[in-house]
């Protein structure tokens, strides 16, 4: 009889199992949220942000983060490096082209734990018409109803055609962008 | 000699004088051909160049006013009317004016644009007023129109200086010459 019963414990701990690992959804507060893109010029940083983008991240559990998802959108025509003149130039072909491509993506289905608190999301960016492998660290830090992730990372500007012609050129406009993330989210159930 | 004395230019000032002027004579066309370019990696290469050169004829001018204060300054020759002695003074407080201006100018230019700049790629140019585009249009006006003033004193300056060496002969142009002691 003892043996059924632990038998049957033990099923039902195991049939409970999955339902842990399956994390909450997780949706962005644009409020408490900023996406920021760190280019040089003549090896000043020229800091920019892009006002508008979107982060759902699903199935997520900090502890078990293999099966989650992590989906961004990113407005590329939000873009504002607080100078008009340079506003202006970046909507262009050589640059953003907000006509042809007025909208950035990633998509990560691989996400694995780094460290206490920090996580490693491998994707795919579509910038410009570019799909590119990168990978986003990023720093889980929970918080009552809700929790931020937080990183930094480096794209090559080059690799998605972002400065053409004579602006390819890296000893102006540098060839490494740093892009730093802050977002807020809330449990979505 | 180093210092100056009563009747000449010390080494450290002719430094100062000529080697201003190189940079000062560098600096037109410089800005002359960065505002002209169009939008390209060459503009802004101009435009960088034009900047830290600005940036350093502003550091050089405060040390040279300091050495100014601490040395004597030669007399003018003793047989100068009265308005060529107030036209002297006059366009040397000029010329002091405007190597702080127009560099003062320039950076206000650069700070309401909020354009980033590390001077020769090294010094971090804080900003000294905050991003407005009306105030960066209305002082890079005011940029140029110090630079018209500017090439009238020199014109005037160099003019003076080749007067006193040709029509009245005298050690003006001579003592400042950097190989030479009159």
């Amino acid at each position: 009889m003892r043996k059924i019963a632990a038998l049957l414990g033990l099923c039902s701990l195991l049939a409970l199992a999955p339902r842990f690992a399956t994390g909450a959804d997780w949706k962005m507060d644009p409020a408490g949220s900023k996406l920021e893109f760190i280019a040089t010029f003549e090896k000043a940083p020229a800091p920019g942000v892009f006002k508008e983008f979107d982060t759902s991240l699903r199935r997520f559990d900090p502890e078990r983060p293999a099966g989650a998802s992590l989906d961004v959108l990113v407005k590329v025509t939000s873009a504002d490096m607080s100078n008009a003149d340079v506003n202006k130039e970046i909507r262009g072909k050589d640059w953003f082209d907000y006509a042809g491509f007025p909208q950035a993506e990633f998509h990560s289905t691989d996400l694995r734990r780094t460290g206490t608190s920090r996580y490693l999301a491998r994707g795919t960016l579509s910038l410009k018409g570019a799909k590119q492998p990168v990978d986003v660290p990023f720093a889980w830090t929970p918080s009552p109803g809700g929790a931020a992730m937080e990183g930094e990372l480096v794209l090559k500007r080059g690799a998605f055609g972002i400065g053409l012609g004579e602006w390819a050129a890296s000893d102006v406009i540098g060839a490494d962008v740093r892009v730093k993330f802050k977002v807020k989210l809330r449990r979505a159930d | 000699m180093l210092r100056n004395d009563s009747d000449s230019w010390g080494a450290a000032a002719k430094l100062f004088h000529w080697l201003m002027a190189g940079l000062i004579f560098a600096q037109i066309p410089l800005g002359i051909m960065a505002v002209s370019w169009r939008l390209s990696p060459t503009k802004i290469e101009l435009f960088f160049w034009h900047k830290s050169t600005g940036m350093l004829i502003l550091a050089l001018l405060a040390l040279r006013l300091l050495w100014r204060l601490a040395n004597p300054t030669p007399a003018l020759p003793a047989d100068m009317p009265a308005w060529e002695r107030a036209g002297a003074r006059l366009s040397h407080f000029l010329l002091y004016v405007l190597m702080i201006a127009l560099p003062v100018t320039g950076w206000i230019v650069n700070s309401a644009s909020n354009i980033p700049f590390r001077i020769f790629f090294l010094i971090p140019l804080p900003a000294i007023v905050a991003p407005d585009k009306a105030a960066a249009d209305f002082f890079a006006l005011v940029h140029r129109g110090l630079f018209v003033v500017l090439a009238l004193v020199l014109v005037a300056h160099i003019g003076a200086a080749l007067r006193h060496h040709f029509v009245k002969r005298n050690t003006v142009l001579i003592r400042m010459l950097p190989w030479r002691t009159p």
